[in-house]
């Protein structure tokens, strides 16, 4: 063996010094010296002792006190006792399980379409929020009042309503000086929507409209993905329909579920708003006095209009209650699971003889806490992810948007409680870790006064479970027996590791 | 850990190994062939069992030499009764890695 260059030596010493950082505080400084004495002579070996046996490699030495030092670590973990790393336990399956729950509110969390689903509560004043529709429900999503009702309104219904706008979505071309015509998704309001929605705005510009004149408020995705997030586009003037429009603001994107995608609000005041014809359909948005509305059932309350005769109704249905469709779209999926749970999976978990040994009420108590930590974290888990895919895929169509969080949400929430069930099944009662080593017992044809199934084992010796493969009228559902402490010597687990598992 | 306790072979021949002289961790894996990354934690798993126990060799010692100093292990009475036992498991381990001579004689 030639003796090591000193380029080897020194990639040899870096890596022991890193693996050392692996090591446990305690312990490291002697594994560190350890390695680096035994490093030295792998490296001078030849030099001291000449004619010696085969080539070892110094950095192949090195890289193996990675090895020692993971070993380490988990040896550590396993002799504090620490749960979370042995495979099975019910610490490491709580412990998955609250991850994905997290890294799912997180994206959720990162979506804007989404964020505003799972929040929407959040904004202020939401609560006397309402949209006015002529057609239920589904005027919230498409145009359903006239412009001339909602001229009328401004004036006559200022008994109901404290503030109420209108605005239309439209195609329109946008045009600035250099630069080619965008074609945008415009929402043309009335000058107040803003105010009345509370929305919130972004980098407004330093100039001020002059009155009367149209203002252009941007959607932050539509700003990055037109006008390349150009920071001095506001304050410009650009073109629509041959006027001029100052661009006054950026806004944030999913503060507020317009129907349809708009790119953009295009505010005007009640003058240029006349100019459209009285029959455009549009939405409408209002403030209600709570005082003139009887308690609404079910977030609608209904608006009744004689005019020359003629009698209209509209529902006056509540901003918050639309909001809160994504939840209640999980609460519907959450029940049509739990009926369907019955048809998928039999629900007893099992035949438990806990009381027989005197154990005490908290190891009973400890497993159904762990079942109720299971559902409510699947539960979270489905309710974020649904709502996530649902306004990530389709945040400017929430009627499919509700359709996909249904059709997500009810499979995901009937496959997590069944899963959940025979987690359980096949958890030991008392320790409430994977029972493992199946094996299966007697034959399906020789079962008279006799049974055959499958049997695990707890490692730690708590007990068996029988599982009958045909439930029979003497054995109908998965049995637990419980072994007394003198089984335990022959169960491997209790015990320390010993030298025989390396 | 009791004599008649179970080695698996790896560990027999590490035990194996500082019987017959190899007391550095870096000789071990010489003579047996293992790499580092499993003869560190066997051999520490040994001594948690009190099979065999380690010592570092004087600094002084050391210092003479001019080279940092090594820790070197040797095997116990219960080492040394459980590796008896181990031959019966594993009749080939003393040829693989010949024990001392008096020890030879000994059994002999």
């Amino acid at each position: 063996m030639k003796p090591a260059s000193t380029h080897t030596a020194q990639l040899a010493r870096l890596i022991v010094r890193s693996a050392s950082l692996l090591v446990p505080h305690r312990n490291r400084s002697a594994w560190r010296a350890e390695w680096t004495a035994e490093l030295w002579h792998l490296c001078h070996r030849r030099c001291c002792e000449p004619g010696d046996a085969p080539d070892a490699d110094p950095v192949e030495f090195s890289l193996g006190a990675f090895h020692d030092a993971f070993w380490l670590r988990c040896d550590r973990i396993r002799s504090s006792g620490l749960p979370m790393l042995q495979p099975g336990s019910a610490a490491r399956c709580a412990l998955l399980l609250s991850a994905i729950a997290l890294t799912a509110l997180v994206l959720c969390l990162c979506l804007p379409g989404a964020r505003s689903a799972l929040l929407p509560l959040s904004r202020r004043g939401a609560g006397n929020l309402v949209m006015i529709s002529s057609d239920g429900y589904a005027g919230t999503q498409a145009p359903s009042i006239r412009l001339a009702d909602y001229q009328e309104w401004t004036t006559d219904t200022a008994a109901l309503f404290t503030e109420i706008a209108f605005y239309r979505p439209a195609a329109k071309s946008v045009h600035l000086p250099r630069r080619p015509a965008a074609r945008l998704a415009i929402a043309q309001a009335s000058d107040n929507l803003l105010q009345l929605l509370n929305l919130p705005v972004a980098h407004a510009g330093t100039s001020v409209a002059e009155p009367g004149q149209r203002r252009l408020i941007l959607a932050r995705s539509a700003w990055r993905r037109i006008y390349g997030g150009d920071p001095h586009l506001v304050g410009r003037i650009a073109e629509i329909d041959g006027q001029s429009v100052l661009i006054a603001a950026i806004m944030p994107d999913g503060d507020w579920h317009f129907a349809g995608h708009i790119d953009a609000l295009l505010l005007e005041n009640q003058r240029n708003l006349a100019a459209l014809p009285s029959t455009t359909k549009g939405f409408v948005v209002a403030r209600i006095r709570p005082s003139a509305f009887p308690a609404p059932r079910g977030g609608w309350r209904k608006m009744v209009e004689t005019r020359n005769g003629v009698t209209r109704g509209f529902e006056c249905i509540s901003v918050t209650h639309t909001l809160g469709q994504p939840f209640s779209v999980f609460l519907f999926a959450l029940l049509l699971a739990s009926l369907a749970l019955p048809a998928t999976t039999a629900l007893p978990l099992g035949d438990y003889p806990l009381r027989h040994r005197r154990l005490p009420g908290t190891i009973d108590g400890r497993r159904w806490i762990f079942l109720a930590a299971k559902f409510l974290l699947i539960l979270a888990i489905v309710d974020l992810c649904s709502t996530g895919l649902a306004y990530g895929l389709a945040a400017s169509d929430p009627i499919r948007a509700l359709y996909i969080q249904l059709a997500t949400a009810f499979p995901a929430l009937l496959f997590g409680f069944r899963w959940i069930l025979q987690d359980q099944r096949r958890r030991c009662p008392e320790c409430l870790r994977l029972l493992s080593n199946p094996a299966r017992v007697g034959q399906a044809s020789c079962n008279f006064l006799s049974w055959n199934g499958t049997e695990l084992f707890c490692a730690r010796g708590h007990g068996f479970l029988h599982i009958p493969e045909l439930p029979t009228s003497w054995f109908s559902t998965q049995r637990w027996l419980c072994l007394d402490p003198s089984w335990l010597c022959l169960f491997p687990e209790p015990r320390s590791a010993s030298p025989g598992m390396v | 850990m009791p004599a008649d306790a179970k080695l698996s072979h790896t560990a027999a021949m590490i035990l194996q190994a500082i019987h017959a002289g190899q007391i550095y961790g870096f000789s071990v894996m010489e003579m047996t062939g293992l790499p580092s990354g499993t003869v560190y934690p066997a051999m520490r798993r040994l001594e948690r069992d009190g099979l065999i126990v380690s010592k570092w060799e004087q600094q002084s010692i050391a210092d003479a030499e001019q080279r940092p100093p090594r820790k070197y292990y040797r095997l116990t009475r219960a080492g040394k009764s459980t590796l008896e036992a181990v031959y019966r498991r594993y009749p080939l381990l003393e040829r693989m890695i010949p024990s001392p001579e008096p020890e030879h004689e000994v059994r002999r």
